[in-house]
């Protein structure tokens, strides 16, 4: 009865000519979606015959294989297995990698990996949440403006609700579904529950809890949590994918999802939860003792970052309330900003040195937030990554502590660490001098002691990737649609004046033999790719290039009219037949003042060739 | 299958027109799929970019296939193609 989803999958691959004819595949409740690449090399009759799959239509340029509910999602799981596409792919492949490493390293990667995918949202909160704060603190109306209210609730939602982007995320990393993965970060930020920024404002005994078997659970969320949510998504991909294997497929559908949510949600409040907040308390009781001491203040100054990565920092501002309650005086903020400022100074020299630009792009946005205060997208973003400069950093904000601390610097005000907190401090020439020190030593450890890793370490394909391009940064990519059609639309491949392709002067390409779309009259001297594709041929002689697209858009490149006399001379092919590329990677480089001088019109022929195949086909000047 | 191999005589060979022609003509037989084979290679002719990729030229020999179908007819028009246009 139980079918054996390998084999399927195996018989599948086969009979839809090979892994490399797959463009994409997905799957929805019953059925496997496939982009084909080739479909004269699909068997469509061994296909339909395959054990296991109930029946096969094409439809939308998708090829739909029937499988089934609770079938279809390990036959997939399988299919991605043996081809190695996408989503599978990624995940064997850094397992792969990541087996080699010893389990610390494994474990010290997670949060690099769960971040990594979420930078742009908190690379850009964290840089508008500390501009929009550092304002009112030197210029207090603005404070109580309408604006600042607004920007501060579009800054600070990717902080707040942290935890979701996390669990999403984190999911993806341990192959759990992502909306389940979603549901689970947004439980743990429920409005319902009492705000983990806010709990501080509750005496004991008023915190809400629930009494669940033997457990008392306090009704209290997770925002600005980190560690909690990444293991109680760990946990619901580890009971998912376990019970998929365990549930009788015939009620996978609904059993899995619900069990996993329900175990997944009550091991996280009743077990998860409380050992956190448990070593919460441990920290904040052990931070306070080291505040309290110049030594103890060192000590601090390097570990806070480490403090940030487990997502404890939110609770120093109870430290902080105490001391301004007892002494007055803040002395906590210049250990914290110490800390900070060395991060600031670590991400910033690695975005000073680094060549990947990808890197660099985010290392910059990343050490402006950490100057204001907000340093989790240099720290998980960069810092963290590559350890060193967070190493470094360490040493930093260690150097800087010690500073502060000899010279009893402090502030009547909490809440603020870095360049915002200049005009509360108590002494602000000795102040700039600490943040100088602590970014200074930071900084130029970082410079010295971080090497930028071969590719392989961090994010192996995208910095590959964007190693490959850095060179040719200096390309203009046009950005100008030419062509539209029901597959989608396609990009001006050079820069230039478009003209119709009836205008093109030669009688074929005019005629519409070719199919339609549009000649450019080249500004430039490098043929782009015009979206993401497979390049599906290269001419002999280097003047024309085929590149397939999605929905098999077919568009033929054709560099000046008649060139193929040229043989090649004045072209230049970069990439080869077979090649995935990447809108805007530069294909072919040719000489405008060849193709001249050999007496041709240097117009580049741009054409749908199977026009015939869509609806809408719409050509843009 | 039917099949017939023809010498290229046009200098520029399975190019853009040429070529454009050729796809346009293999798609047009209902039922009959036509294959073109220079050397190792063998292509579906109907396929335009595939078609130029091989990169024919003057004094190739290409092989045509022609299979299902009305495979005699189309073998026909496109030998009356070939030897009128390449």
């Amino acid at each position: 009865m139980a079918l054996d989803y390998r084999k399927c999958a195996e018989e599948i691959v086969a009979n839809i000519g090979g892994a490399g004819n797959v463009v994409s595949a997905a799957h929805c409740a019953t059925r496997l979606r496939l982009v084909i690449a080739d479909n004269a090399k699909v068997n469509k009759a061994v296909l339909e015959n395959i054990d296991g799959v109930k029946g096969m239509f094409e439809s939308n340029g998708q090829l739909q294989l029937i499988i089934g509910t609770g079938t279809v999602n390990k036959v997939y799981d399988e299919f991605l297995a043996v081809t190695g596409l996408t989503a599978a792919s990624k995940a064997d492949v850094k397992a792969a990698a990541a087996a080699k490493d010893p389990l610390w390293r494994r474990i010290l990667k997670v949060p690099g990996d769960v971040f990594v995918p979420i930078l742009p949202a908190i690379v850009a909160s964290g840089l508008m949440m500390g501009l929009v704060e550092a304002i009112p603190k030197f210029w207090p109306a603005f404070g109580q403006s309408d604006w600042f209210s607004f920007l501060d609730l579009v800054a600070n939602t990717a902080f707040a609700l942290l935890p979701v982007l996390v669990a999403i995320s984190s999911a993806r990393v341990f192959g759990g579904n992502i909306f389940l993965g979603a549901v689970i970060g947004l439980m743990m930020v429920h409005p319902a529950l009492i705000n983990a920024w806010t709990v501080g404002n509750y005496a004991a005994g008023e915190i809400p809890t629930w009494h669940l078997f033997f457990f008392n659970v306090q009704q209290v969320g997770y925002q600005g949590h980190v560690i909690p949510v990444i293991l109680a998504v760990l946990l619901m991909s580890t009971i998912e994918k376990w019970l998929h294997k365990k549930v009788p497929e015939m009620i996978d559908l609904f059993v899995t999802p619900l069990c996993t949510v329900l175990i997944t949600a009550f091991v996280t409040f009743t077990i998860i939860g409380p050992v956190f907040s448990l070593l919460e308390n441990w920290v904040l009781a052990g931070a306070k003792w080291l505040a309290s001491s110049l030594p103890g203040a060192v000590v601090m100054g390097a570990i806070y970052p480490w403090t940030v990565v487990m997502g404890l920092h939110h609770m120093y501002n109870v430290i902080e309330a105490g001391m301004i309650a007892q002494t007055g005086l803040n002395t906590w903020m210049p250990i914290a900003s110490a800390a900070n400022f060395a991060q600031f100074g670590a991400c910033l020299a690695v975005a000073l040195k680094v060549r990947n630009q990808k890197t660099k792009s985010v290392a910059l946005p990343a050490s402006l937030s950490a100057s204001l205060g907000i340093t989790e997208p240099a720290i998980f973003g960069v810092n963290f990554r590559f350890m060193k400069p967070f190493l470094c950093g360490m040493a930093g904000g260690a150097v800087g502590s010690l500073f502060g601390a000899l010279f009893g610097l402090g502030a009547p005000v909490y809440g603020v660490t870095g360049i915002p907190a200049i005009p509360a401090v108590n002494n602000v020439p000795l102040y700039l001098v600490e943040l100088l020190i602590s970014a200074g030593v930071a900084a130029g450890l970082t410079w010295f002691i971080w090497k930028e890793d071969a590719p392989a370490a961090a994010a192996p394909t995208e910095a590959a990737k964007s190693e490959a391009k850095a060179p040719e940064a200096k390309i203009e990519v046009p950005t100008n649609t030419v062509i539209s059609c029901s597959a989608g639309e396609i990009k001006a491949p050079v820069a230039g004046k478009v003209i119709p392709y009836t205008e093109i002067p030669d009688q074929t390409f005019a005629a519409g033999v070719l199919g339609e779309g549009v000649g450019i009259w080249p500004e430039a001297e490098v043929v782009v790719a015009p979206y993401d594709g497979e390049i599906s041929s290269v001419a002999e002689s280097k003047h024309a290039i085929g590149i397939t697209g999605a929905e098999d858009m077919e568009l033929l490149i054709h560099i000046g009219v008649d060139t193929v006399a040229m043989n090649g001379d004045g072209f230049e092919v970069l990439v080869a037949e077979g090649d995935q590329v990447k809108a805007g990677q530069p294909l072919v480089k040719f000489s405008k003042e060849k193709i001249k001088a050999a007496g041709h019109p240097d117009v580049v022929v741009t054409l749908l060739t199977n026009s015939d195949d869509y609806e809408n086909v719409t050509i843009h000047q | 299958m039917t099949e017939f191999k023809y010498l290229i005589q046009d200098p520029i060979g399975i190019h853009a027109r040429p070529a454009g022609l050729l796809a346009k003509l293999a798609k047009s037989f209902e039922g009959t799929t036509v294959y073109l084979t220079k050397g190792e290679s063998t292509v579906k002719a109907s396929q335009l970019m595939k078609l130029m990729g091989l990169g024919v030229k003057a004094g190739d020999e290409v092989t045509i296939g022609c299979e299902g179908g009305d495979e005699a007819a189309a073998a026909e028009a496109l030998e009356k193609f070939f030897k009128e246009n390449l």
